[in-house]
């Protein structure tokens, strides 16, 4: 389990509360297609390398699906031995076999700084990755040739957009001009190939990790929905986009690329919110509704409805005209009086629609760093993890012997286990009895060692570190085999912080 | 050092039966420099420790019984005229010449009587008619405070008081203890058994060594954190003086020596910080329900221990 998967499924819930927020049935169809973005990177990552750091597709996907079997069979996973990250430990196997395994570096959870360091090794790898985008754009393109060439396809796509065209009017107060398309063309000749095109984009947008590429991608969609109406919260795609691409531009972010992409998404928000009137097209029809009702009003007011109901929206605006004229024929002046001051109080001052704006807005961008900031609180709490480790190898006896004892001292916290305040020495008298035999007496002799290494400075002997590390392994081993579900989670958790 | 010091233990338990924790903790003391206020009721064997303990390290010892009538002189000594020369004469007091002093009931003693001595036991000299004479090197002051029949006596005030290293008290035997003393007692003295195990010198060169005992900044900073958590408690007036907190520091050391280390930890603070702490801190008037001793153990529970705080110095002082 990745934590980025964690974070996915918490954009997918929010994405989702979204449309259930919206009643507009265009932008539903806008947040439907957000909500599936999203789960390119995730297929990518299942199909794909686990790890990111390689960059791309630098494994066939049959690894995957047969990795822990093979794993088992071809010795990929041997026992735990002191020392080892945490986060290489084979979770599911470990509980199967009732002891510690640990992942082989050569298994396909390869370690990180491994392909970071020979990015040469893994030119088979890139050649295959780069075969793939090439077979994926030249898709794209046929695709999109086919689409413009066949004239059946061709009259299909016309007809598609007229069909997207009168979903948008229904959305938003566009009038469009259709294409000229017969009544009762079929469009799903060319609906195959534009989900092909779209799909082969999404692919290569997926695959690549260009951070130019993907953002054109990522423009495009802004673009296309912008160009259909975007009436709020619809708009919120556009941060969510600015975020999806950042989250997959290549590591690490530099700070002017990030300047960049904020700028960009802040910019094309902005954009949205002045230049199109989808956004405040919830405002607009609320007046309408309430325009209408009004003037039905002066119209019973004046018995003058008389009118059928096809009849009714040209009446309507023919009175609202003459309403907001002013012109006398339209009714006495106490009608006109009372429908002045109920438009006044329909019609706000400006700023309040622009606090209308502006608040969604930040809420907006406040729901959308929020999934990600549990992350980046875990990132510190991970570096400082991984530092601990990298101590227990030190060249200073004493740091490393600290290092694991406190390790233990994690250990047995993150169960429960912990005896707060008290000293370590002390721990050992009330250890929960879990342990086999002789741990306390072995942790209490750690516990010695630990008060030399921390407070007198003298140099410490290897078997020391030796011992502390036999007593590290031998309080995961009891931890996780004792532990409940719900430690188990703790465990997993705290786990994460080592990968 | 280690076996010495259990041998000086052995000794004295031959008297003093079933109190091996106290004893250690007046060894440790011993070897801090410091002077220990035993705080008891009668009969329970303080001179007898006393003696016992000065017999076994080859101290010389002296007994000062104080009631309201000794004066600072009988303490520091006094000049004499000499007719023979028509000089003054200094004549020695009680302090003078001896290593291990102890004072009986020094409450039932003036308040001007206490306070020489307190200055004598402060500055290890003593002045008199504007001579200043040296004591010898050990002193070592073991005073006795009876709680009981306190009527008409002079308290140590808690200035004086904050000059004890520590502050223990024996309490009575248990059953098994004193069956045997009553059986060692039936025909002779077990006091005549005690051998002289330790020189004076040596008591002086482990002092030296407990002082170059290493207490790091851990163990610094958690001595700090406890004696200003102490300052800022509700439930006390006074909290631990920086002489406490020197005083803290060098009691640890001297706990880690007698454990055979040589460099401190949390757990040496912890087990000497009721002794050191309990006679420097005054709890509020309005405070009923609870006691210094439980005001310190809820310090300790709550003060981050050093181990827990986890800073690696990994340098020697």
């Amino acid at each position: 389990m990745n934590r980025r998967w964690i974070g996915f499924a918490v954009w997918l819930l929010l994405t989702v509360c979204l449309y259930f927020f919206e009643n507009n049935a265009g932008t539903r169809i806008v947040m439907l297609c957000t909500m599936l973005i999203p789960l390119i990177p995730l297929c990518r990552q299942a199909f794909f390398s686990r790890d990111e750091a390689g960059g791309g597709i630098s494994r066939p996907p049959a690894v995957r699906v047969s990795g822990r079997r093979e794993m088992e069979e071809s010795g990929n996973v041997r026992a735990y031995a002191p020392g080892d990250p945490v986060g290489r430990i084979h979770w599911k196997l470990s509980v199967r076999k009732d002891e510690l395994l640990i992942r082989e570096t050569d298994g396909y959870g390869a370690a990180e700084e491994e392909t970071a360091e020979a990015p040469a090794e893994d030119g088979q790898g890139i050649k295959a990755e780069r075969r793939l985008v090439a077979g994926l754009v030249s898709g794209m393109l046929l695709c999109t040739a086919l689409l413009l060439l066949i004239p059946e396809a061709n009259r299909g796509a016309q007809a598609l957009c007229n069909r997207i065209f009168a979903e948008s009017e229904k959305a938003n107060a566009y009038v469009y001009d259709y294409f000229p398309v017969p009544e009762g063309q079929s469009c799903i000749l060319a609906a195959c190939l534009a989900g092909g095109a779209l799909s082969a984009l999404a692919a290569v947008a997926a695959a690549v990790r260009s951070g130019p590429l993907i953002l054109s991608v990522m423009a495009a969609c802004t673009l296309f929905q912008v160009c259909f109406g975007l009436p709020f919260p619809a708009w919120v795609n556009v941060p969510l986009y600015g975020l999806l691409s950042l989250r997959m531009m290549k590591r690490p972010w530099r700070r002017g690329s990030l300047l960049a992409c904020g700028a960009a998404v802040l910019l094309v928000s902005l954009l949205v919110l002045i230049l199109f009137p989808g956004a405040d097209a919830a405002t607009e029809a609320a007046s309408e509704a309430v325009r209408d009702r009004l003037s039905l009003m002066a119209q019973s007011v004046m018995d003058t409805v008389s009118e059928t109901r096809e009849g009714e929206t040209e009446t309507r605006h023919v009175h609202t005209r003459s309403l907001n004229a002013g012109e006398d024929e339209a009714g006495t002046d106490r009608v006109f009086r009372l429908v002045t001051v109920e438009e006044e109080q329909v019609s706000m001052p400006h700023w309040v629609n622009w606090l209308k704006a502006i608040l969604p807005a930040l809420l907006g961008i406040a729901l959308m760093i929020l999934p990600f900031a549990p992350f980046l609180l875990l990132n510190a709490r991970k570096r400082k993890a991984q530092e601990s480790r990298k101590a227990f190898l030190s060249g200073n006896v004493g740091e490393a012997v600290c290092a694991i004892f406190r390790a233990v001292i994690s250990w047995l916290d993150e169960t429960g286990h912990g005896r707060g305040n008290l000293l370590y020495r002390d721990w050992a008298d009330q250890l929960p009895d879990l342990f086999p035999d002789g741990y306390a007496a072995r942790f209490a002799r750690c516990a010695e060692d630990f008060e030399e290494a921390a407070y007198s400075g003298h140099p410490m002997r290897e078997d020391m570190r030796r011992r502390a590390l036999e007593l590290l392994r031998e309080t995961e081993t009891a931890l996780w085999k004792k532990a409940d579900w719900k430690q188990r989670f703790r465990l997993k958790y705290w786990k994460c912080l080592y990968e | 050092m280690r076996s010495q010091l259990d041998r000086v233990l052995r000794e004295t338990e031959k008297v003093i039966v079933g109190k091996r924790k106290v004893i250690g903790k007046i060894l440790a003391a011993l070897l801090a420099e410091g002077h220990i206020l035993l705080d008891d009721v009668p009969g329970v064997g303080k001179t007898t420790l006393a003696v016992a303990l000065s017999r076994a390290v080859g101290l010389s010892f002296r007994r000062v019984q104080f009631t309201p009538d000794v004066l600072p002189s009988d303490l520091v000594g006094f000049s004499m005229y000499d007719k023979a020369t028509g000089d003054f004469v200094y004549r020695p007091g009680a302090l003078c010449r001896a290593n291990l002093i102890l004072g009986d009931e020094i409450n039932r003693a003036s308040s001007k009587t206490q306070s020489a001595l307190l200055e004598a036991m402060e500055e290890r000299q003593v002045t008199v008619d504007g001579k200043t004479y040296p004591l010898e090197a050990p002193l070592i002051v073991m005073a006795t405070q009876n709680s009981v029949g306190a009527a008409g006596t002079q308290l140590l005030p808690y200035a004086q008081l904050d000059r004890f290293l520590v502050r223990l008290s024996l309490g009575y035997p248990d059953y098994e203890a004193q069956m045997t003393m009553l059986r060692d007692r039936q025909l002779g003295n077990p006091m005549d058994g005690v051998a002289c195990v330790m020189e004076k010198e040596e008591l002086l060169a482990m002092q030296q060594e407990v002082r170059s005992v290493a207490s790091g900044d851990a163990i610094l900073d958690y001595i700090t954190r406890l004696t200003m958590a102490s300052r800022e408690h509700a439930a006390l007036q006074l909290g631990i003086s920086p002489r406490g907190a020197l005083f803290l520091n060098r009691m640890a050391k001297a706990n880690a020596f007698a454990e055979g280390r040589d460099y401190v930890t949390g757990g040496d603070v912890q087990q000497v910080f009721a002794d050191v702490c309990a006679h420097r801190v005054l709890l509020k008037e309005t405070v009923r329900e609870t006691s210094v001793e439980q005001v310190l153990e809820e310090l300790l529970r709550k003060v981050e221990n050093p181990d827990r705080r986890g800073f690696f110095s990994g340098i020697r002082k």
